[in-house]
């Protein structure tokens, strides 16, 4: 049975690509990193390794639980299938769509998957910025039909590292473009960027861990444009480099919201939307869309996708 | 004496973050952006909060602040947060304090803290944001 854990390979190489990217930026793009912010990301990351140690054991109990119940027997011999290999791969990262999409579209979810996000940069340290209480969600139930399916949890793992691995690279402002082809079928920096943007139009959009096919199939993909400046973090910044409250500002958040709410509302503050309220005293991402939405159409009706460019008002370069 | 492996790799990856944190602060990389002028603080506004628009504008003598208004009469406080830029629209849980060279307006988020703005209508806003 292999024992291998990809990601720890890889931390040679996630050091010395943010030292090449410093060094580009350092010539380049200066504010494209920020040490405070740097130091958070890259703590959020260690301390996310930890907390995988210390509480990733009940999801890991319950994928071996439920491979007992496989329907499908690649037998003892279950890693020299090669072919499951690659299929698994595939598989894995369509769940990771899911979950991904699931972490932005449910609180419970999200508050977890904000630390990703709550950095104001786009830099190969964000990548590392990984959430510290991901085993406090639901999102193992994501990888269950996998298991029920016939893959080995170990198999899984292995492969949701390689998945992990290769999101690294795309968080950078350093890679323009890839190939045409490339950006076709995979998950490249300008997609990504795109994700990680507070920009109305991109909210909640390119969930892609790999393939960007999964978002073009399922309706949230969005290209990134030229004529817009990305904002990066999230819609309500944090201002705050603390690192406990950066990993654990949303769940606060539910809290309080779950004490005060009337009993009637208090599970939507949990499994809605983030920025959900029952008094409608907050924005949802969709609200916050519509809004911008709404400022397009006196000037360019039903074009609220087109290029900024067209719009002979506003400035070209006016972040939406 | 023999060390935990696991706590050898903790001490590893700490110390390297630290070396990488440290080499961005050497490299200058980041840097420390002014608000220059009330165009720059209204898109600044306008990122903080899609679609803000500003309309009475007071920046920090060093460009580190700002607070703005809308037509509604929205009171944002606008603060440096490392290079870029975060703010809060106020409730009225926030308050204004006038010291001898600043106003102290605190938006009552701990973790957002007070934010310390060199103004020349300093009164005003004081007056405004303690009557939100």
């Amino acid at each position: 049975m292999p024992d291998f854990s990809p990601t720890q390979y890889a931390i040679p190489l996630f050091v010395a690509a943010i030292l090449i990217e410093m060094a580009w930026a350092r010539r380049r793009s200066p504010e494209a990193y920020e040490p405070q912010d740097t130091l958070t990301s890259l703590a959020m990351g260690l301390g996310s390794t930890i907390a995988g140690a210390l509480f990733g054991g009940l999801s890991v109990a319950l994928a071996f639980a439920i491979y007992e119940l496989r329907l499908v027997d690649f037998g003892d011999q279950w890693w020299a299938v090669w072919w499951a290999w690659p299929l698994a791969f595939v598989l894995d990262d369509l769940k990771y769509y899911w979950v991904h999409r699931a972490g932005h579209r449910i609180r419970w979810m999200w508050a977890a998957h904000v630390n990703h996000h709550s950095s104001q940069h786009y830099n190969l340290s964000t990548a590392l910025r990984q959430t510290w209480t991901g085993s406090f969600t639901f999102g193992i139930l994501f990888a269950l039909p996998l298991v029920l399916l016939g893959f080995h949890p170990i198999m899984l793992g292995i492969v949701g590292g390689f998945n992990l691995i290769y999101q690294f690279w795309i968080h950078t402002e350093a890679i323009d473009k890839m190939p045409r082809w490339f950006e076709a079928v995979m998950n490249t920096p300008s997609h990504h960027r795109v994700h990680h943007a507070t920009n109305p139009r991109y909210l909640d959009k390119n969930y892609a861990g790999v393939f960007i096919v999964w978002d073009k199939m399922f309706g949230t993909f969005t290209p990134e444009r030229d004529d817009e400046r990305i904002r990066y973090g999230l819609v309500r910044q944090l201002g705050s480099f603390n690192l406990l409250w950066s990993v654990f500002h949303e769940w606060v958040g539910i809290m309080t919201d779950l004490w005060r709410a009337p009993w009637r509302h208090k599970l939507s503050y949990l499994l809605r939307e983030p920025g959900w309220s029952h008094d409608g005293s907050r924005e949802t991402s969709g609200m916050i869309r519509a809004r911008w939405q709404a400022r397009q159409r006196p000037i360019a009706p039903a074009q609220a996708d087109e290029p900024v460019a067209r719009n002979p008002i506003a400035s070209p370069k006016e972040a939406a | 004496m023999e060390i935990d492996p696991l706590l050898l790799q903790f001490a590893g990856s700490l110390i390297i973050i630290l070396l990488l944190a440290a080499l961005a602060r050497f490299l200058k990389l980041g840097g420390t952006p002014a608000l220059a002028n009330e165009e720059e603080a209204a898109r600044a506004a306008s990122e903080v909060e899609d679609g803000f628009e500003a309309q009475r504008i007071s920046i920090d003598r060093k460009g580190a602040a700002a607070l703005v208004r809308d037509a509604n009469g929205r009171i944002m406080v606008i603060k440096r947060h490392g290079n870029r830029f975060a703010g809060r629209v106020l409730t009225d849980a926030a308050r204004a304090r006038e010291e001898v060279d600043a106003l102290i307006v605190d938006p009552s988020e701990t973790r957002f803290g007070a934010v310390r703005l060199s103004l020349t209508d300093a009164s005003y806003w004081a007056d405004a944001i303690n009557r939100l």
